[in-house]
């Protein structure tokens, strides 16, 4: 089953996936549109900015077994086995923050959401864009991310190239390289960020 | 299903069967390009990402989770309202930049400097030198010109408080642009100082920068622009009256196909003369090819349709397309418009790809460049070598589509007044008596965002249809060309009113106005209007529209529209949604200010209406009938 998967090295922070993870949770489903709602729909990915100005895409792993799920009292967390999703039941969030204490990496918010709750805050997070895939979409941060760091794809086809591109690298092909060829100009970036930062350390 | 696949991309025909050659032919186009960079990034889209210094760059969270200012402390009014003058002072540069290589033209002329060129309109040179105040009595045209080039250089210049030709503008809108402190000053003096009032740490007032904005933009419609197409008269002849065809059709399987693509008449001009040249036409022959037929693109193609009736092959869109033909032997350009695709395109065929100015060069492309000086010599150099290049043509690769279309070109203001026998009244009593209920400019670009061609005709038929006399420039003309519009018979697709006036006067209800710096004859046809009824140009039934914009020359061409006092609706939406204070000043509170203000309406039918609604609601304001929309 395909899956997003999260691709750091490629991560250009543009931010794009938060546009459209919260164009797609809003009520009119447009951007334009979106940024005028109330509630004000919110992304549920969420770009950080690492030690050198590395963007990285911060999405929930739907892990299993799930800490929030084990966390949540009232039972509001499930997963969703067809789509390998962990999914929150709105009208049972008691808005506790337990899943969120629960949660290795961060990615619970909660506020009143159009999507799911629209008059009271609740937990909110990553459903794969359950709506999206039932209609044949793939996840809108997957689509949306022009440089690869999303992609939406069979887990093992993801492992695989991971596999061969260690292979290279063992092979004294170094993963410095490997980007600096796919992409220059960023790797000149990252580069020069990377030197800058330094400078003031 | 690959008939209905590219009728989503266009509503032609001859576009339609082109891309489907496109597609056996391996050639990848505009629409690929479009479907490849989907989505597009939501922060530009929004004018909410800042590229200008770096400290950034920045964008602000629309949402408002993230960032809400920019390193510096924009926000996203000062972020947005920077933009946009940016795109503005691109679009007043790229006018301007145009009109001055016609000066230096003229400049040269007159110091016997420029032997490819010569003073086409005598009595043009001299009614325009006297408007700058240069003397004419009883001199010398040549010294004449000479003096008319400098003027008009001191326009380009910040010598001066105001532009020359601002004296054609209606002592109102002085007087309100005086108030305003918008009353342009010096052509590049306005873009320059938009450059920089948006540099990091000048102008941080969004209202502030967003007048300097319209100053720039007027810098171009009553300077840079205006001084185009009067110099483009002066040296090529004011446009008559002038009969042509239109769409791919008119390229000649048996004939040495040439077309000219970019937007200044300098280049193609000389192309046309050398194109016509005996000793080419023979050796021409001699290849077996029964004589040489130069075909237009884009604005350069307009301005020799204007003036000479050369055959217009196609708007933006299908300038990739005319390749895919597979009979063009050359195609040359100048600036502006042009993708740099195009010499990607160029070697799936045998097709020879030109640039000639300094200011343009493209990957792909020979350059051979154009001054006054070699220009004649080297267009017969260059027609010479697409005649050898007629040779080279693979019979199996070439497919013409589509019969071409008739049209009427070349109106002018002064074509228009010598069809009304010499004075707007017959024009001004049409409107009074609601014969005709106004005049509208459709102008600018194609956007392969909006179904090709499918804007400019919708809206164009509904306002004909409605009484109301449109204007075109180009791209959009040669839509409407190429849709039938621009035909005397095309007065049957219009109301009663408009019907009537066009038979009697034997013209179209759709008039070729031009080129896009030709716009500025809408806007002098406009100020003579408004003198003739004392009423300032906000007073008249009048709107314009850019219904398939794409270029930062629209974008300027929409603000000068509107700060001259024409209301202006835009089909595809610029980027300054992200800021509510922005987009409510360009779409209600201009109004207030300027009699006049933009709205953005992506669908041409409804578009139509809001232009009708306008029109109906000046009328009313005049004291003339006014009907419900």
């Amino acid at each position: 089953m395909r899956q997003v998967v999260v691709h750091p090295e490629r991560c250009v922070g543009c931010m794009q996936c938060m546009a459209a993870c919260a164009a797609a949770h809003s009520q009119s489903g447009f951007l334009a549109a979106a940024i005028r709602e109330n509630p004000l729909p919110a992304p549920r990915v969420h770009v950080g900015s690492g030690r050198y100005g590395e963007g990285f895409p911060n999405r929930c792993r739907h892990c299993d077994p799930a800490p929030c799920m084990t966390a949540c009292l009232p039972g509001a967390i499930y997963r969703d086995r067809i789509l390998n999703t962990v999914l929150i039941d709105p009208s049972r969030c008691i808005n506790c923050a337990s899943c969120a204490m629960a949660c290795p990496f961060g990615v619970i918010r909660y506020h009143r959401d159009p999507w799911v709750s629209p008059n009271r805050a609740v937990a909110v997070k990553c459903d794969n864009c359950v709506h999206r895939q039932t209609q044949g979409l793939i996840p809108a941060c997957a689509e949306v991310c022009k440089s690869g760091a999303l992609t939406f794809e069979e887990p093992e086809g993801a492992m695989k190239r991971r596999t061969d591109e260690m292979a290279r690298r063992t092979a004294g092909y170094v993963e410095q390289e490997r980007i600096g060829e796919e992409a220059p100009g960023f790797m000149l970036l990252r580069q020069l960020k990377k030197r800058a930062i330094q400078l003031t350390e | 299903m690959d008939q209905k696949r590219h009728s989503r991309k266009t509503i032609t025909e001859d576009g339609r069967l082109m891309l489907a050659k496109s597609e056996q032919d391996g050639v990848e186009t505009v629409w690929d390009r479009l479907e490849a960079q989907q989505p597009h990034c939501g922060y530009c889209e929004l004018g909410l990402s800042c590229r200008i210094c770096a400290m950034g760059p920045c964008r602000i969270d629309p949402f408002g989770e993230g960032p809400q200012q920019g390193v510096c402390g924009a926000d996203a009014d000062i972020i947005v309202a920077r933009n946009l003058g940016r795109m503005i002072a691109s679009g007043a540069a790229s006018h301007s930049d145009h009109g001055r290589d016609l000066v230096e033209v003229l400049e040269a002329v007159a110091r016997g400097a420029s032997p490819g060129y010569a003073i086409g309109d005598e009595d043009k040179l001299r009614r325009v030198a006297a408007e700058y105040g240069v003397e004419t009595e009883g001199r010398e045209v040549l010294s004449v010109a000479g003096d008319l080039a400098r003027a008009m250089q001191e326009d380009y210049g910040t010598r001066l408080s105001r532009l020359g030709l601002l004296s054609r503008v209606p002592e109102q809108r002085q007087a309100l642009w005086d108030r305003l402190g918008i009353t342009p000053r010096g052509i590049d003096r306005e873009t320059s100082e938009m450059m920089h009032r948006t540099h990091m740490g000048v102008d941080n007032d969004w209202q502030n920068l967003l007048l300097q904005a319209l100053r720039n933009a007027l810098s171009d419609g009553w300077g840079g622009s205006m001084i185009a197409t009067e110099v483009s008269d002066i040296l090529f002849g004011t446009p008559q009256p002038v009969s042509s065809r239109i769409n791919l059709g008119v390229i000649q399987e048996d004939q040495v196909n040439i077309a000219v693509h970019g937007h200044n008449p300098i280049v193609s001009e000389t192309i046309m003369r050398a194109c016509r040249d005996e000793d080419l036409l023979q050796k021409a022959r001699d290849r077996g090819a029964a004589g040489i037929n130069l075909v237009g693109l884009c604005c350069t193609g307009n301005e020799l349709l204007m003036r000479h009736g050369i055959p217009m092959a196609g708007n933006h869109l299908m300038t990739e397309l005319v390749l895919v033909t597979g009979a063009m032997e050359m195609m040359l350009v100048d600036y502006q418009c042009i993708m740099p695709s195009l010499g990607r395109i160029a070697p799936c065929y045998h097709t020879r790809m030109i640039s000639t100015s300094d200011k343009a060069k493209f990957p792909g492309m020979e350059h051979r460049e154009f001054h006054s000086d070699n220009a004649a010599e080297l267009a017969r150099e260059l027609v010479e070598q697409a005649v050898d290049n007629f040779g080279k043509r693979n019979p199996d690769k070439v497919s013409i589509p589509s019969q071409p279309v008739d049209l009427v070109g070349g109106f002018s203001v002064e074509s228009v007044l010598q069809a009304l026998g010499g004075s707007l009244d017959p024009l001004l009593e049409a409107i009074k008596s609601g014969k005709i209920r106004g005049a509208a400019g459709v102008v600018g670009c194609n956007n392969p965002k909006i179904r090709h061609d499918l804007g400019h005709t919708v809206l164009t038929s509904r306002l004909i249809e409605n009484d109301v006399l449109v204007l075109d420039t180009g791209c959009a003309a040669v839509a409407n060309a190429k849709h039938g519009l621009e035909r005397a018979e095309a007065a049957e697709r219009a109301g009663p009113g408009l019907k009537e006036v066009c038979s009697s006067l034997g013209i179209p209800p759709v008039l070729h106005f031009g080129s896009c710096v030709d716009n500025v004859r809408i806007l002098v046809l406009a100020a003579e209007l408004a003198k003739a009824l004392s009423q300032d140009i906000s007073a008249l039934p009048l709107a314009g529209a850019a219904p398939e914009w794409y270029s930062e020359k629209a974008v300027s061409i929409g603000a000068y529209c509107v700060a001259s006092g024409i209301d202006t609706v835009l089909g595809p939406t610029p980027p300054v949604t992200g800021s509510m204070n922005v987009t409510g000043l360009l779409t209600q509170g201009l109004e207030d200010i300027l009699g006049a203000r933009f709205a953005v309406e992506p669908d041409p039918e409804e578009a139509a209406r809001w232009m009708l609604s306008r029109i109906e609601g000046r009328r009313k304001g005049l004291g003339l009938d006014s009907r419900q929309v």
